[in-house]
């Protein structure tokens, strides 16, 4: 039995790919298990497995082998439709290299995900603004991401992240093109989410981000190698 | 689901996509932009000409006239052809009394092309015997005096009506006409009436070479023309005006049936409709409509496969864009649906821009093209096609690089760099 409370649940997952002839197993034989309001750093070398592992929590990426739940579902009976409405309402995205749309304005990218996920929001202006504001950058709502400087525009990204209030946020190297300053205010916004009920899992090779993180997975060749609370 | 939101979000997006390229966009619209526009103004500009066409048709008595013209005899009638008058003066009578069907019958007394000369001023024009019934069967409106009358037949009287051509050229500057005496190849004869223009608004260009023919035309009594250059009661040709449309068949028969007569068996005549005219006008129609939509057919392509090319550098050049967008949340319908929609919107505008750019050229047309004046600056159906059609096109070429960008793999699209 999958316990429903638990945000993922997978056993035993694989990913192959096929390149050329060679078979290359990204993830192997992954058994995990993400509980309600963790914070979650996943470490390792490149190539380790840990952006594939991202992929796959995101439903962007589907496991060869293995079960996997989220929230209790079995995510292989979750149609491709239903994974991108998941996408847009229950999980948030933060990349390393932000991916704010550079024609929209800083408020028209954080609003983005409402129009996918399809939710009738009374005042998404009002909204959109609040999420900004808790990421102290509700003045510069107009701009255009061009305008904004590398931390900025993260936490313009956390706050599209947040707009749709996901039960877990995936963040691949959030604080990999951010200088020390920012990377520890971002860190320090990230920690603060814990406390509002979102499960975070972010991926880094930075040992000093991993250490905000209150779980640690370490993972080498597709397999985790370490999983220890910190 | 909602189709509609959908849509509406997709117009948007494509509007704000156009608006922040401006000049690529306008690029890319223009292909449309001049296929719309040479679509309806080409259509416009033929649709005028069949116009006047059209109208010198019904001007000359439409499908309604008849006209019968000499022949030689058939081969078996060789023989004994010299028995037969020959078309005459009293043809026309026997056809105005025996022939109920009739409305209108006329002799026509070709002369050539004769020297008008009055006031020290030499014109050449068309000289034209008839009687009073020709006004019937071909619609020429007096201005001035009056139309031959039967007086005129019966004494031969030395009189004319003069078209507007001899009017302006041999008494500039004088408006009426009527009362002054011409000379036309050592004839003198006094002008009783004079026909109006054809064209009562003057283009810059001036009038058109065949309406400029038409008004050379001046007429005589047929009696007069008879007795002055042939010498006999011969006619070049008759025409006759029916009532209705549906005598025809009987009117044809019975003309041939009076003339037999009146040629003493001989069928050394023809009897002609306009039928052939007619069909040939809707031929030209046709071929005119069919090449056209060929040609405008083609550049409206040109255009769809231009937008084409943009929408797929579009696609390429957004290929993080779309991974960003599918992992907020987006489904491959909706990108489908935002880069048709840019699409649509590019196609939409530059028809709508095209119908600006036609009105322009068919006002331009009017002012420069002979007999432009019955080109229609906004012909409507021809509008709205051109408008259809490039919509359709703009959907048909936003498919293919919206169903490229809506099959993008988020990840590989994510690490696109």
């Amino acid at each position: 039995m999958i316990d429903p409370d638990l945000v993922f649940a997978l056993r035993s997952i694989r990913r192959t790919y096929k390149v050329g002839s060679e078979l290359v197993h990204a993830l192997n034989g992954v058994d995990l298990t993400i509980e309600d309001r963790e914070f979650i750093a996943v470490i390792g070398t490149s190539g380790s497995g840990k952006s594939t592992l991202m992929h796959t929590l995101g439903f962007m990426d589907s496991p060869t082998e293995g079960q996997m739940a989220f929230e209790g579902r079995d995510v292989s009976a979750i149609s491709r439709g239903e994974r991108s409405r998941l996408r847009a309402t229950r999980i948030g995205f933060v990349f390393q290299s932000f991916n704010l749309l550079p024609k929209l304005t800083v408020l028209d990218n954080v609003l983005l995900p409402l129009v996918y996920g399809r939710q009738r929001v009374a005042n998404k202006k009002e909204l959109g603004m609040s999420v900004l504001e808790r990421v102290g950058m509700d003045h510069r709502a107009s701009h255009r991401p061009s305008q904004l400087s590398g931390g900025e525009r993260q936490r313009v990204a956390i706050a599209r992240s947040l707009i749709n209030q996901p039960r877990l946020i995936l963040a691949d190297e959030p604080t990999g093109n951010l200088d020390t300053k920012n990377r520890g205010r971002i860190m320090e916004l990230f920690a603060s989410l814990m406390d509002e009920g979102i499960t975070l899992a972010l991926v880094t090779h930075d040992d000093e981000v991993a250490a905000y993180a209150k779980r640690r997975i370490r993972m080498q060749d597709g397999q985790i190698v370490e999983d220890s609370a910190l | 689901m909602n189709p509609v939101g959908d849509i509406y979000t997709g117009a948007a997006n494509g509007l704000r996509e156009v608006w922040s390229n401006k000049v690529r966009s306008l690029l890319s619209m223009s292909g449309i932009i001049l296929g719309v526009a040479a679509l309806v103004a080409m259509v416009g500009i033929v649709q005028g000409m069949l116009g006047n066409m059209r109208a010198s048709f019904e001007r000359s008595g439409g499908v309604l006239k008849l006209e019968v013209h000499p022949q030689e005899a058939p081969e078996w009638q060789q023989h004994i052809a010299g028995i037969s008058p020959g078309m005459t003066w009293r043809d026309i009578g026997a056809i105005d009394k025996a022939i109920p069907l009739v409305a209108y019958v006329s002799p026509v007394v070709d002369m050539n092309w004769e020297r008008f000369i009055a006031n020290g001023q030499r014109r050449g024009a068309l000289l034209q015997g008839v009687t009073p019934d020709y006004s019937g069967i071909k619609l020429n409106e007096i201005q001035h005096g009056r139309f031959i009358s039967d007086y005129d037949v019966a004494s031969k009287s030395p009189v004319i009506v003069v078209g507007a051509y001899i009017a302006d050229a041999l008494f500039p500057g004088q408006s009426r006409v009527i009362g002054e005496q011409v000379r036309v190849s050592g004839q003198v004869y006094t002008i009783v009436g004079q026909i109006q223009p054809i064209e009562s608004v003057t283009s810059p260009a001036g009038r058109s070479s065949r309406f400029n023919r038409e008004e050379r035309y001046n007429y005589i009594p047929a009696t007069t023309a008879m007795a002055r250059y042939k010498g006999d009661d011969e006619v070049n040709r008759i025409e006759i005006l029916a009532h209705d449309v549906g005598d025809m068949p009987d009117l044809i028969e019975q003309i041939e049936n009076t003339l037999t007569q009146t040629h003493r068996g001989i069928s050394d005549f023809e009897i002609r409709t306009q039928d052939e005219q007619l069909a040939e006008l809707k031929k030209l129609e046709n071929s005119f409509t069919y090449s056209l939509g060929g040609i405008a057919g083609i550049s409206l392509l040109v255009g769809g496969i231009g937008i084409m090319n943009v929408m797929l550098a579009s696609v390429s050049e957004r290929i993080r864009e779309i991974g960003v967008r599918k992992a907020i949340g987006a489904r491959s319908h909706d990108i489908f649906i935002q880069f048709l929609a840019e699409a649509v919107v590019i196609s939409v505008l530059g028809g709508l821009l095209g119908l600006v750019a036609s009105v322009g050229l068919l006002s331009l047309a009017r002012d420069f093209i002979p007999e432009g004046e019955n080109i229609s600056v906004m012909p409507v159906t021809a509008m709205f096609y051109g408008f259809l059609f490039s919509s359709l096109i703009g959907l048909a070429s936003g498919v293919y690089p919206a169903m490229r960008a809506s099959r993008l793999d988020p990840i590989d699209a994510l690490r696109y760099e």
